[in-house]
């Protein structure tokens, strides 16, 4: 047995819900809406309309300058999506009461398998929302449920073949919306759904198609399964402390709290959290909402905490938190086996909120693995992203072949290069540089090797440069460039 | 000997054993240390590598830390915090930066910032802090509490910590060595080779872990 629970005219009942003073006038909803001109506006059929609006003798479906010629005092609504969200909970609701096995058929509809409920198998008739126009029927299967609850003479009855033959063939519209195969059978005379019952299933098959066939079982009693609803399960908390939270311990201690109780419902149920999402509900008005997706999913309090620490470390709130909200997320929990042989990380689920940490303090692109040029362009490496997960057979992107270092000393860059003054000698040309009269390294060039001339790019925004590798007075071992015009700089310092 | 001195040794030996306990072998001095070799450092703890302003051959020291490996990894392992930001990947080699995490700062704090992240993380068991570029005067401002909580970090996570710098500046340092080489514009194009094993370490400071 299967009843079904219906809620006629959703989206009238919705906005009448938000807008409860239009109860006593005839509304309806458009099936569009838009910002566009009330001459086109008219043509655009209605979606539903409530029982006043359809005692004027309007109905679903008719264009709006028709019903208005019918019912010049007809009220439009908007649309509420979210209302008609609540109102499809609400009736989960009701329907999770009588069984916990339960379709959502449509948006306004579901179905009930009553086979679990024992001797609460007539409590469907009593099923009722308040406020709301409900609808109930039960039948031997879903689909004759589902057929039965949108015929309004059958509310809270329970559909015998009788019955079922007696009912109109139009009512098959209703639940088979789009067939092809239901306007010849009008075509043919057939009035009732009796009348198509009594056709022989095999030459129904071989003039309409399989589909004709597939409602002929149906309206016979071929029953499905259901599929099934199952409500997200929740792992929200909240709390509420008397005295309103206004320093970051306060707030870290009572997150502790709801995330040990959040880690043990993870535990019992051999999950992990993949997301963590906090609102903070702050004095006065205003709301503080984050949602921090974890790099690997967690179910230990103290792996929940950290990025939770992360994201509040450092924030100013302008009032302080009346009321914390936690959810997370439940997924299953990694499954990685560790390596005795091979290298892996010991904590790889902190490494990507490392890397990220180090960026906020250093600034993107700042963290990284350096890549040597493959120009001769100065100071033209990139930084290749770090990898957040470790993987020793990844692809490693190379930019260019590993050329072997230049010189047996590594430079150390001076950025940004300083600009210095040097004195040269005339009489070399170019001209050699024979003392540093600024900057950080004065003195007198005792020793240097160049120029070594490079330049590059010269079909767009050319480069030039002379350098030299020197060395002072003070032993200091320098590169020093020139750059045409007159610019002299150190490059930097071997060491 | 008479027996009346031997009994009298074998009261005294009896009632004060320590002062009659032999001798311990007379420790033999610290071989030197092998500046390019990690495990001559502490983990679990803070070391500190010195050298003369201006003509510090750390960049020397890292890159034989690097080594010149014949392949490329896909991932790091070895994280230097450039509180200067005067690395120049090109003195390196490709194959060599791909075994290096490069964090840019640009002051005194910065770096320590970084390097406690890094140190927390536990996830890199070697960490370089490149203090060597810095102004004296922003290292002097950096608390000596800052160290000693680098040095807790380290300890908690096993890691080993190895700092640059100009002249001390850790005053927890478990291990400080002063590092000298001198270099003339002809070693500029030897083979990295050769000019490797001519840096000379010195221990100034060799504490030993709780």
């Amino acid at each position: 047995m299967f009843a079904a629970l219906h809620l006629p005219a959703l989206p009238v009942a919705a906005a009448l819900e938000v807008q409860p003073d239009c109860r006593r006038l005839p509304c309806a909803i458009l099936a569009m809406e838009a910002d566009i001109a009330d001459s086109a506006k008219s043509k655009i059929p209605l979606l539903a309309i409530n029982r006043i609006a359809a005692g004027t003798g309007i109905a679903p479906g008719w264009p709006l300058n028709r019903a208005l010629v019918r019912c010049p005092d007809l009220h439009l609504l908007p649309r509420h999506p979210e209302q008609e969200t609540r109102l499809l909970t609400r009736l989960c609701e009701l329907a999770e009461s009588l069984s916990p096995d339960l379709e959502i058929t449509r948006a306004d509809l579901v179905v009930i398998d009553l086979c679990r409920s024992g001797r609460h198998g007539e409590s469907w008739r009593q099923a009722a929302l308040d406020g709301l126009e409900i609808h109930r029927a039960a039948a031997e299967t879903p689909d004759l449920a589902h057929l039965a609850v949108l015929h309004p003479g059958l509310d809270g009855h329970l559909l015998s073949r009788e019955t079922l033959a007696a009912l109109p063939l139009g009512s098959l519209h209703e639940i088979a919306r789009g067939e092809g195969f239901l306007q010849p059978l009008a075509d043919w005379g057939l009035r009732q759904l009796g009348d198509f019952m009594k056709l022989p299933r095999p030459d129904l098959v071989a003039r309409l198609g399989p589909r004709a066939g597939h409602w002929h079982a149906i309206l016979h009693g071929e029953c499905r399964l259901l599929r099934l609803h199952r409500p997200p399960e929740s792992l929200a908390q909240a709390f509420e402390p008397e005295d309103a939270i206004a320093t970051l311990d306060a707030l870290t201690f009572l997150l502790k709290r709801l995330l040990h109780a959040l880690s043990a419902r993870l535990h019992a149920r051999h999950l992990a959290a993949s997301r963590l999402s906090l609102i903070l509900h702050l004095d006065r008005s205003g709301l503080w909402k984050r949602h921090i997706r974890l790099p690997e999913a967690r179910s230990h309090a103290a792996d929940l905490l950290r990025p939770l620490l992360t994201v509040l470390d450092g924030l100013t709130l302008e009032n302080p938190v009346t009321r914390i909200e936690l959810d997370a997320e439940p997924a299953a929990p990694g499954t990685s086996q560790r390596e005795w042989l091979g290298r892996q990380l010991p904590q790889p689920d902190r490494w990507p909120e490392t890397i990220r940490k180090l960026e906020a303090l250093v600034g993107i692109g700042r963290v990284g693995i350096p890549v040597p040029s493959a120009s001769h362009r100065a100071d033209a490496a990139t930084l290749r992203p770090v990898p957040l997960t470790f993987d020793e057979t990844a692809p490693i992107p190379t930019a260019a072949p590993s050329a072997p270092p230049s010189t047996a000393l590594p430079l150390r860059r001076f950025r940004p290069p300083p600009g210095v003054i040097v004195t040269t000698d005339p009489a070399q040309s170019p001209a050699a540089p024979l003392a540093i009269l600024s900057g950080p390294h004065r003195g007198r060039i005792t020793r240097c090797e160049g120029p070594f001339p490079s330049s590059g790019n010269w079909w767009q925004d050319g480069w030039q440069r002379l350098e030299w590798d020197i060395e002072l007075e003070s032993h200091h071992l320098l590169r020093l460039a020139f750059l045409p015009p007159a610019d002299w700089q150190l490059e930097g310092i071997y060491a | 000997m008479s027996p009346a001195i031997e009994e009298l040794r074998q009261q005294l030996r009896d009632r004060f054993p320590a002062a009659h306990a032999p001798l311990r072998p007379v420790p033999s001095p610290e071989p030197a240390p092998e500046p390019l070799v990690f495990q001559s450092y502490p983990a679990g703890g803070l070391s500190e590598i010195v050298t003369p302003e201006g003509r510090s051959p750390l960049g020397l020291l890292v890159a034989g830390w690097l080594g010149e490996p014949d392949h490329a990894l896909a991932f790091p392992d070895l994280v230097l915090v450039d509180g200067s930001d005067s690395l120049d990947p090109d003195s390196l080699g490709g194959n060599a930066c791909s075994r290096l995490l490069w964090v840019r700062c640009s002051s005194a704090m910065d770096l320590i910032k970084a390097g406690e992240l890094l140190i927390r993380d536990g996830n890199l068991p070697t960490i370089l802090l490149d203090a060597a570029g810095l102004p004296l005067r922003s290292l002097r401002q950096i608390p000596a509490s800052a160290w000693w909580r680098l040095k807790q970090a380290a300890e908690d996570h096993g890691c080993r910590v190895i700092c640059l710098s100009p002249q001390p500046l850790i005053p927890c340092a478990a291990m400080r060595l002063s590092l000298n080489a001198d270099f003339s514009l002809d070693d500029l194009y030897l083979s990295r080779r050769e000019v490797l094993p001519r840096l000379h370490a010195k221990t100034e400071r060799l504490r030993m872990a709780n």
